[in-house]
């Protein structure tokens, strides 16, 4: 009967874009650590999509450095499978044009042209930035156009700071929020602390609203950057299955 | 880790992860894997409450086998941390979730019509035992694709009438109550997450969500209290056009409706009714929807023409959606009202009759007690019940119909099944 044959039921959009400084500073270790945390995100995010019915994760993904480049989404945001089919290590190349990127980005936050053009009670898109921090262009510009941004402000935005000197107060620039910005430099924790702001993300703005009278008060109740910050805080461990062991004693 | 009554549970590896917590699979001193779920402790408001609150869950004891229920608690310690164990999932059974993503589907009609009554049923059993679930959504049940046999997890929120476990719930699967900030989960916002399921599971879409919500770019708190609670419009509100499914977007909606037989539609109007969406009332009780259920279920016929199934209507003609060719049968069999809900067959060929049928107390909906059988200008209904048949014809003739015997079936006729549950042969004319 042709009624088993059942068409996915339509996801939210749920736009993951990543902003990925590939600037020479960002040599060696670091970059190596974002080549394999995104790489091994990618089949985590396909199989989010095929296990969450209400959400429907694409991705675009930017690299900056002399030049800015949407590596992913010049077109529009991809699934995660194509992203995952056709990833390629990134290599490191001279300046930090970070004030471009955000230029970049806030132009592909629209509904009129970029990546939610087809957005449909979209769920609030997860921003990260990786970088350490230190733009060689006049990043103010394209920050200030950014933060007017309806999505950017709507988006949960995180920011990963890399190396001892990142200078996290750009960083804090762009989320908004300083709990949102984190320091790693082991690659299953990076790949954890992203996949947990797109659970969240997927979650936080898929939840139902806690019983209250207080209708109106929309301005907080949309502030995803802080529910992730919030969410981050009560997880409270992003161990990997290794650790268990120091678990055993409680 | 200590369980409550002493033993040790071993954790062997992880099951998962969800938003309260992890699931270990763990092996217990006595050999046997259990799986347990232990909480991120910081997202639980008053641990030692909740941890009362499963204690007496666990003495309580689970409704109905459906339920992967709590089994142990895990020792008290003074930090605070603490989880359960429970029955590890069978294999065979996919999350409801990969239904709706379309990465599992039902082998069969019977499969997809059984996972409905199964589930109806278990949360018949919850709210019998005086619980209600507070958060149920398409996360915590799954379902063998097979049988439609059901598993539901998550049970850690259920809670006795009038308590409140301080879940929010998942946007969608919210009664729109609930939403709007009215009141607090209950048995009744259950019903209405249970229909919402019920619907999602056999039509394939959100029964809220069409052209009305497309032109929403972004699901802001502002609008999902909107869609879902304060201007909540059923995709196909028989008042009110202006929220219908947008081709190529809601696909399934669009094409599934058809296939089913207007007292299933009239359920989903009346679920999903502007008084049910705004005032929470007129939903159906499960037993309702069981009563509904089993009436689709034998409506499941072979489209003479395609041999396609369909679910036939008893009275009325019904078109088969894949060679768009009409069937009405000759007639059907009409029971007494359950629940004040017409309990009708049709009489056609191959369609089963189920053990419900033949006892009006009988809830099995899965033994078959009797299938239609045609010949060339007759129709007999064999017994495939234990039970001695009483035939009374319009003309007061008697006949009787021993296990196993096929009985010709007479315009008018009266089958009394034995249990005095009697039924009525009415033909179309």
């Amino acid at each position: 009967m042709g009624i088993l044959d059942k068409a996915p039921m339509p996801g939210k959009l749920c736009a993951v874009i990543f902003l990925l400084d590939t600037s020479y500073s960002m040599q060696g270790a670091p970059i190596g650590t974002v080549n394999e945390a995104v790489e091994k995100i990618l089949p985590e995010l396909v199989s989010m999509n095929d296990e969450q019915p209400d959400s429907d994760i694409k991705v675009g993904m930017l690299t900056f450095d002399s030049e800015v480049k949407w590596i992913f989404g010049e077109t529009g945001l991809v699934s995660p499978e194509e992203v995952r089919d056709s990833w390629n290590d990134l290599n490191v190349n001279g300046a930090t044009s970070m004030g471009e990127a955000f230029s970049a980005l806030n132009e592909k936050l629209s509904v009129k042209h970029g990546f939610m053009k087809e957005a449909s009670c979209a769920r609030a898109p997860v921003l990260f930035l990786l970088s350490d921090g230190e733009p060689t262009d006049d990043y103010q510009a394209g920050l200030q156009d950014l933060k007017e941004n309806g999505w950017y402000k709507y988006a949960a935005r995180v920011a990963i700071g890399f190396g001892t000197d990142c200078n996290d107060e750009v960083l804090v620039e762009f989320t908004g929020n300083r709990e949102t910005v984190l320091h790693t430099d082991n690659v299953n924790e990076l790949k954890k602390l992203i996949k947990f702001a797109v659970v969240t993300s997927s979650k936080v703005a898929s939840r139902g609203k806690n019983i209250s009278t207080d209708a109106e008060n929309l301005e907080d109740a949309d502030d995803n950057t802080q529910k992730t910050a919030d969410a981050f805080k009560a997880q409270g461990s992003l161990i990997d299955n290794d650790d268990l062991s120091e678990w055993g004693a409680l | 880790m200590k369980l409550a009554d002493g033993q040790t549970a071993t954790v062997v590896d992880k099951l998962g992860e969800g938003g309260q917590g992890i699931v270990y699979r763990v092996r217990l001193d006595s050999g046997e894997e259990r799986a347990l779920k232990w909480y991120f402790i910081s997202l639980i408001k008053e641990p030692q409450r909740f941890y009362r609150h499963l204690e007496s869950n666990i003495k309580v004891g689970s409704p109905a086998p459906e339920f992967v229920w709590p089994e142990q608690l895990t020792e008290w310690t003074a930090d605070g941390t603490f989880g359960y164990v429970m029955k590890i999932f069978p294999s065979g059974y996919e999350s409801f979730s990969k239904f709706l993503t379309a990465h599992a589907a039902f082998e069969n009609v019977t499969a997809m019509v059984d996972a409905a009554l199964n589930m109806v049923a278990a949360f018949n059993a919850l709210h019998s035992k005086g619980y209600n679930y507070q958060d149920l959504n398409d996360g915590n049940f799954s379902i063998n694709p097979a049988n439609g046999k059901v598993l539901i997890c998550d049970n850690d929120n259920i809670m006795g009438h009038g308590e409140y476990s301080g879940i929010e719930g998942k946007s969608g699967y919210v009664a729109p109550e609930v939403v709007r900030g009215e009141k607090q989960p209950d048995k009744l916002t259950d019903r209405y997450s249970l229909a919402t399921l019920l619907f999602m599971l056999l039509v394939g879409n959100h029964p809220l969500e069409g052209a009305r919500t497309v032109q929403i770019p972004a699901l802001t708190n502002k609008f999902e209290k909107k869609i879902y609670g304060t201007k909540p419009l059923f995709i196909f509100d028989p008042n009110d056009d202006s929220n219908r499914p947008v081709r190529g977007l809601h696909q399934n909606a669009a094409r599934m409706w058809k296939y089913f037989p207007s007292f299933i539609k009239d359920a989903f109007c009346r679920s999903f009714s502007q008084e049910s969406l705004l005032n929470a009332r007129g939903r159906l009780l499960e037993q309702d929807w069981f009563h509904v259920l089993v009436r689709l279920k034998s409506s499941i016929a072979q489209c003479p023409h395609c041999g396609e199934e369909i679910f036939l209507e008893s009275d009325r003609p019904t078109v088969c959606q894949s060679c768009k060719k009409s069937v009405t049968p000759v007639g059907y069999f009409k029971f007494g009202k359950r629940s004040n809900l017409d309990v009708t067959v049709p009489i056609f060929k191959g369609v089963k009759l189920y053990d419900y049928h033949m006892n009006s107390s009988s809830e099995d909906f899965e033994t078959v007690s009797a299938v239609v059988l045609e010949k060339p200008g007759k129709f007999g209904l064999q017994n495939k019940s234990a039970l001695r048949w009483n035939l009374t014809t319009a003309g007061g003739k008697n006949y009787v119909c021993q296990p196993g015997a096929v009985q010709t079936l007479a315009l008018n006729c009266k089958i009394d099944f034995g249990n005095r549950d009697i039924a009525q042969v009415v033909a179309n004319s």
